[in-house]
């Protein structure tokens, strides 16, 4: 089944676009942002005033915009009653690129339209709703991947993994014909990477909006067993989702259901495949497989950083901060507080289960952090399952490693396995 | 004394987190917010564990009328 569309969604797909390096240009390479947070979060758990963490800062002078000057904070608690206390600090800061781009979204709401909105989409990420994506669609897109590298003996995990398989999951859930997902995907990557080139960021998220619009119209006529579906008929207290509200709500969708996992999942091999004991210890008892994955987000949370603006003056960590500042709230440093966690730059599978904020808190918390926590776990799965060993083979690629500020991953995964 | 478990109906957004942490103490209701299951099969450390991971601090535990440990 094709969709009928006022754009060409037929074009050809530009052979050369590769969307693995687009997606890369974004965060830039900073290695280990961790021990300058570290030595920060010493000094004191609230910073004022710009910080630099690339080591190469101009000394540029900032331009004076009337704010006073931004806040960041690297402890585990004072990020904590930040984001429970959304009173205070606003989401309403995301509405300038990430509203420019995707269009007015959960993430910048805040209440009640926040509450309001989010009930409406919710119902579709509950853990129980999400089963019935498992086995038929999960495993089955993951295990096609795996079957275009399984003969080879050997693989790069990122590009031939754990990039390819969140899109097409989303791509399904959604409800999109099967042969959209190419230029579904090219689209989406081309709309995460909105920072690194606007136009074709914008360009994608205009193009996206023709696309799914038309789909939108379809389900309202004939609703089928989709997503799309779902929203259209959705009702909370005699409310409805608006076209534009699902729209937004689809773009949305993209980075923080596409991006995200495509990183979590990638952080959490590289943290087993660098300790084999621990992934000796998940391989044998799948049961470790829900610690191991929320270490890996307390050790590498994929978003490091999220953004609030304070409506009033307050004070956290001993810090008065005025109404109107912008406040940085590092994800990452709070998992590695040491005041919280033994040994905080260790992963450790086995360490005793403790809250970290890798899937955000407070109101905005991931609300697909049940979806997350289900795709990455039917992707390890399925390498254990189809492959007696795998390794790390650091002889292969270029010096693999997690990189990236704002958001961080693996540049690479080369693993060599036996042929099964 | 065993730990009672409240939940805080006007804090609480449903999540699911507090059922990920002790899946034998929560579930969600139809309208997608936290009940407590009797009886709760949960220990200690993951009821303590559901909450503190409530994000927003909607779940408190108390023994013989007295909340323990309050945030």
């Amino acid at each position: 089944m094709s969709v009928a569309l006022d754009v060409k969604v037929d074009e050809a797909i530009d052979d050369s676009f590769d969307p693995f390096e687009l997606q890369d240009t974004v965060t830039g390479d900073i290695r280990d942002p961790y021990p300058r947070m570290a030595e920060l979060r010493r000094q004191g758990a609230v910073h004022v005033g710009h910080i630099d963490f690339t080591g190469s800062d101009p000394g540029v002078a900032p331009v004076d915009t009337g704010q006073p000057p931004p806040v960041s904070v690297f402890g585990h608690d004072e990020v904590v009653i930040a984001l429970r206390d959304d009173k205070t600090y606003s989401s309403t800061v995301y509405e300038g690129i990430m509203g420019a781009v995707m269009g007015k979204t959960i993430l910048q709401m805040d209440a009640p339209h926040h509450k309001l909105q989010r009930a409406l989409v919710s119902p579709a990420f509950r853990s129980r709703v999400l089963e019935r994506w498992e086995g038929g669609l999960v495993r089955s897109v993951v295990d096609d991947l795996i079957d275009g590298f399984a003969h080879r003996g050997h693989a790069d995990l990122v590009r031939e993994l754990t990039f390819g398989f969140p899109v097409r999951v989303i791509a399904r859930i959604l409800g999109l014909p099967m042969e959209d997902y190419p230029k579904f995907q090219q689209w989406t990557m081309e709309l995460i990477s909105v920072a690194a080139n606007w136009e074709r960021g914008m360009a994608a998220s205009e193009t996206l909006g023709a696309y799914l619009t038309a789909i939108i119209d379809q389900r309202r006529c004939r609703p089928a067993d989709d997503l799309i579906s779902d929203l259209v008929v959705t009702e909370v207290d005699g409310e409805k989702l608006g076209d534009e509200d699902i729209l937004a709500f689809l773009r949305l969708l993209l980075p923080a259901g596409v991006e995200t996992t495509y990183r979590a999942t990638g952080n959490l091999l590289f943290g087993l495949l660098q300790h084999r004991d621990q992934l000796d210890a998940v391989r044998h008892d799948r049961s470790l497989f829900a610690p191991a994955f929320e270490e890996s987000l307390r050790w590498e949370p994929p978003v490091t950083l999220i953004l609030r603006r304070t409506l009033k003056d307050t004070e956290l960590g001993g810090v008065a901060i005025p109404a109107n500042t912008d406040v940085g709230l590092f994800l990452g440093g709070a998992n590695r507080d040491e005041r919280r966690y033994t040994n905080p730059e260790v992963f450790d599978v086995f360490r005793e289960a403790q809250q970290h904020v890798g899937f955000g808190f407070g109101v905005h918390m991931c609300l697909g952090m049940h979806l997350a926590r289900m795709e990455s776990r039917v992707a390890v799965n399925a390498l254990f399952d189809r492959f007696e060993d795998i390794h790390l083979d650091m002889s292969r690629g270029d010096d693999p490693h997690i990189h990236g500020m704002a958001f961080r991953s693996p540049t690479s995964l080369p693993v060599t396995f036996p042929v099964p | 004394m065993t730990l009672q478990i409240r939940i805080n109906g006007d804090k609480c957004m449903g999540s699911g987190n507090c059922v990920f942490w002790a899946p034998g103490a929560f579930d969600l209701n139809d309208d997608g917010l936290s009940v407590v299951l009797e009886p709760a099969q949960a220990d200690e450390s993951q009821l303590f564990q559901a909450r503190e991971g409530c994000p927003t601090g909607a779940i408190s535990l108390w023994r013989d009328g007295v909340e323990v440990d309050p945030r």
